[in-house]
């Protein structure tokens, strides 16, 4: 039995799904405000008590009580949503240390430029920009200003509850930020570090916001993460994440910024699986909008501009989506349905959430519509299915064509390593997508090499 | 007329605009010269007649890739040495900056750095849009030498370039450029400010904020129905439905055709706008089911002459076989 959870801001949806991934019941209760623990554990309980006999008795309910280990579940998926919260509502973020690599070619733009004042004001420990920093090719690199970190470390110790390192063309070799992050933790103790190669793209102003709020939410990913575990103790517990995927709990202590953006990509997910597509756009249709967004191979697209969170422009892997109020004419939502499609009717529309049957066919402008059973519970659904997953991005040159094959097999290989780190089953984990694409206008021929690896949950 | 913070987002929208759907994106050149404005006040834009007719004025901007500018953001250093650089090669200081192109990122990058050094900006640039070619300025028309020509980055490595013409240039900068790890400042084409009416797009910083405040009408407003290797297709919606307008693009919006008719080419600025949020659409940006306005914006006149078209027109750009123009762009 697999049971997943989608803590929704009003209300929270469980499903459990038996071994051939059949639904065997969904519930719906109400979620409890600024407590998605609390919400995950009257889920469970409220499916112990549903009428369909989908596991033993008391299974759930002891499941709620710490210690008590739990049989004939394997695994329970859970939606948070809460990080994004936590940041819109200032709730329980680190204060961050915010270190700068790149010295005369990282001052245009401060970090923490623009951002909302009170998020400015809840989050800043400290600010600076030391030398060092790189470019695209080895020979552009200039060393790191490892006295200048150290100051940097001294002058926040006390006040910094977190540290974010950026450093210039990091995603091309993050080896400066990770010297600059033994340095910090030499001065400061073992404090959460972000480091921005690990989340993000080329763009360092965004991928700095986006290590800045990772940073943030290490409290507030902790803190969920420990009472998950304790309320849950003896099960397997996985979390999803923007990008559909899944993450043990440890993970998620390890990596907070990774789970925003997750309840919009298990809906998609969810979606996905109970109509059977990998390809589709999906309207999720809440109590107050409809999140219009599309599934390729599976997986949610991805935002490729302007996403954003809590008043910051951010680089983390969201889902590509349109919101649309639930009020508004019908001609936006048609709109946005189109907008998502990769070309004029090309794909199904499949519509789920627990306002889809107040939303008539008519109003998507689309001639193929699905509203699979279960799909007032897709996100819950979506994460019961998905699989834990992993990714890698690398920069290289690659004069020589014929080593691209050489290159993306290594980059797989630390895709496939990341899915294991993040809690997948190594013997069954593999790469599922693998690609390059070329950086125009270059001088040389540089490309950028991704790959995506998934595999089912680990219990180990 | 001062750039403020005020006026910057204008002025940074009309910048945008008249990229043409190319020059770079503005948002990090945008914060940039923000950030320098509130640190050392407003800009003063001055028209060529307020300088002293020998004063020297000094073009700039960024050249490279976008891929180097959103990591290698910059910031004052580079200025700095630029302005050192030319004021020991043109042997007077320099009294104004002027952006090389207005449209795209580099209009704000002169924004920026004029604030940080403390000069006035001339109310003219090189081209009155973007363009990709450093030689495709009213400068190189006009007969100014575009040397000795200055590339640094922000640690003060330079390179001066010297006794070349605009197609030797545009050739050792796109050679110093690999060195430069893909971005370099650089100034070129700098002249005195009695040279500045005959020979730059004059009024173009007073035009961008115009254009950030208010646009003229759109060509088209519609969807973009297909996108194809430099061709988008735009279906009209609500007052243009039926139409169907084809836009060719690479780097920069190039043409607007319908009905096999010619609405617009560049050296004219066609700009994509999205609908929803009023931003502008680089021609990498644009994908299927957007909605957009399509506003054609003309060039200065002197991109009209033949020696103009010769530089920048269709033909420069490899458009061969466009119709003629038979109506005027703007309805």
């Amino acid at each position: 039995m697999n049971v997943g959870v989608d803590v929704g801001p009003t209300n929270t949806d469980a499903a459990v799904l038996d071994e051939t991934g059949a639904v065997r019941a969904t519930v719906k209760v109400a979620s409890v405000p600024g407590d998605p623990v609390a919400g995950v554990v009257a889920a469970l309980g409220a499916l112990a008590a549903a009428p369909a006999p989908v596991a033993p008795p008391g299974t759930f309910a002891a499941l709620a009580t710490p210690g008590t280990a739990a049989t004939s579940i394997d695994r329970i998926s859970i939606g948070l949503r809460g990080a994004a919260r936590a940041v819109a509502e200032r709730d329980r973020l680190c204060r961050v240390a915010v270190l700068r690599i790149g010295g005369p070619a990282a001052q245009a733009v401060r970090p923490l430029y623009g951002w909302p004042a009170d998020l400015l004001e809840t989050v800043r420990a400290g600010t600076a920009i030391v030398d060092g920093g790189g470019g695209l090719s080895p020979e552009d690199w200039i060393p790191l200003d490892r006295d200048a970190v150290a100051r940097f470390a001294a002058r926040v110790a006390g006040r910094a509850e977190a540290v974010a390192i950026t450093g210039v063309f990091a995603p091309v070799d993050g080896a400066q930020e990770r010297e600059a992050a033994e340095i910090v933790r030499a001065e400061l103790g073992p404090l959460p570090v972000s480091l921005s190669a690990d989340l993000g793209t080329l763009g360092l102003i965004e991928r700095e916001n986006t290590t800045v709020l990772d940073a943030a939410l290490s409290r507030f990913a902790r803190d969920t993460a420990e009472r998950l575990a304790a309320a849950l103790a003896g099960a397997a517990v996985f979390v999803t994440r923007g990008d559909g995927t899944l993450m043990s709990l440890e993970y998620l202590a390890r990596h907070p910024g990774l789970s925003l953006g997750s309840g919009p990509a298990s809906a998609l997910r969810g979606a996905g699986v109970l109509a059977g597509l990998d390809d589709a756009v999906v309207a999720d249709v809440g109590a107050a909008r409809v999140r219009v967004g599309a599934l390729a191979g599976g997986f949610p697209e991805e935002a490729t501009r302007g996403a954003d969170v809590g008043g910051v422009p951010v680089g983390f892997r969201f889902p590509e989506l349109i919101r649309v109020a639930r009020d508004a004419d019908p001609g936006e939502l048609a709109e946005a349905v189109d907008r998502l499609q990769p070309g004029a009717d090309r794909l199904p529309l499949v519509v789920v959430g627990g306002g889809a049957p107040d939303v008539p066919d008519a109003f998507f402008g689309v001639p193929d519509v699905r509203r699979p059973e279960h799909g007032r519970a897709a996100g819950a659904i979506g994460a019961a299915t998905s699989p834990v997953g992993g990714q890698s991005e690398r920069i290289v040159r690659l004069d020589d064509r014929t080593r691209l094959p050489a290159e993306l097999e290594a980059v797989a290989e630390e895709a496939r390593a990341n899915a294991v780190r993040a809690g997948a089953d190594p013997r069954h984990t593999r790469a599922v997508e693998a690609g390059s694409s070329p950086l125009p206008y270059l001088p040389g021929s540089f490309i950028k090499l991704r790959a995506r690896a998934a595999g089912p949950p680990s219990r180990l | 007329m001062d750039i403020d913070t005020e006026v910057l987002p204008a002025y940074a929208r009309g910048c945008a605009v008249l990229g043409s759907g190319g020059g770079g994106p503005v948002s990090i050149t945008r914060a940039a010269a923000r950030q320098a404005l509130e640190a050392h006040g407003p800009v003063r834009v001055v028209q060529p007649s307020d300088l002293d007719p020998d004063a020297l004025v000094m073009p700039c901007g960024n050249v490279g890739t976008s891929h180097v500018a959103v990591e290698r953001i910059g910031g004052v250093a580079e200025a700095s040495y630029l302005r050192d650089a030319v004021e020991k090669l043109h042997g007077s200081p320099v009294a104004a900056l002027m952006p090389s192109e207005i449209g795209g990122a580099n209009g704000c990058a002169a924004v920026a750095w004029a604030a940080c050094l403390g000069l006035p900006l001339v109310d003219a640039d090189g081209m009155g849009r973007a363009f990709p070619r450093m030689d495709q300025t009213v400068m190189e028309l006009r007969g100014i030498s575009p040397t000795p020509a200055v590339l640094c980055d922000e640690r003060g490595r330079t390179v001066v370039i010297d006794h070349v013409d605009g197609r030797w240039l545009e050739r050792l900068v796109r050679a110093s450029l690999e060195a430069f790890g893909g971005q370099a400042a650089s100034s070129e084409y700098a002249l005195r400010a009695r040279q500045v009416p005959g020979a730059t797009v004059v009024g173009s910083v007073t035009r961008a904020v115009e254009l950030g405040r208010r646009l003229p009408d759109p060509l088209i407003s519609g969807k973009v129905a297909a996108v194809e290797q430099g061709t988008t297709l735009v279906e009209g919606l609500g007052g243009d439905a039926g139409r169907l307008v084809r836009l060719e693009a690479h780097n920069e919006y190039l043409a607007a055709l319908e009905d096999g008719e010619l609405l617009a080419a560049v050296p004219d600025v066609i700009a994509v706008l999205d609908a929803r949020s009023g931003e502008t659409v680089q021609t990498d940006q644009v994908r299927y089911g957007m909605r957009v306005h399509v506003v054609p914006l003309p060039c200065d006149p002197v991109w009209h002459t033949p020696e103009g078209l010769r530089l920048a027109g269709p033909e420069a750009f490899g458009l061969t076989g466009l119709p003629v123009r038979t109506r005027e762009a703007g309805r």
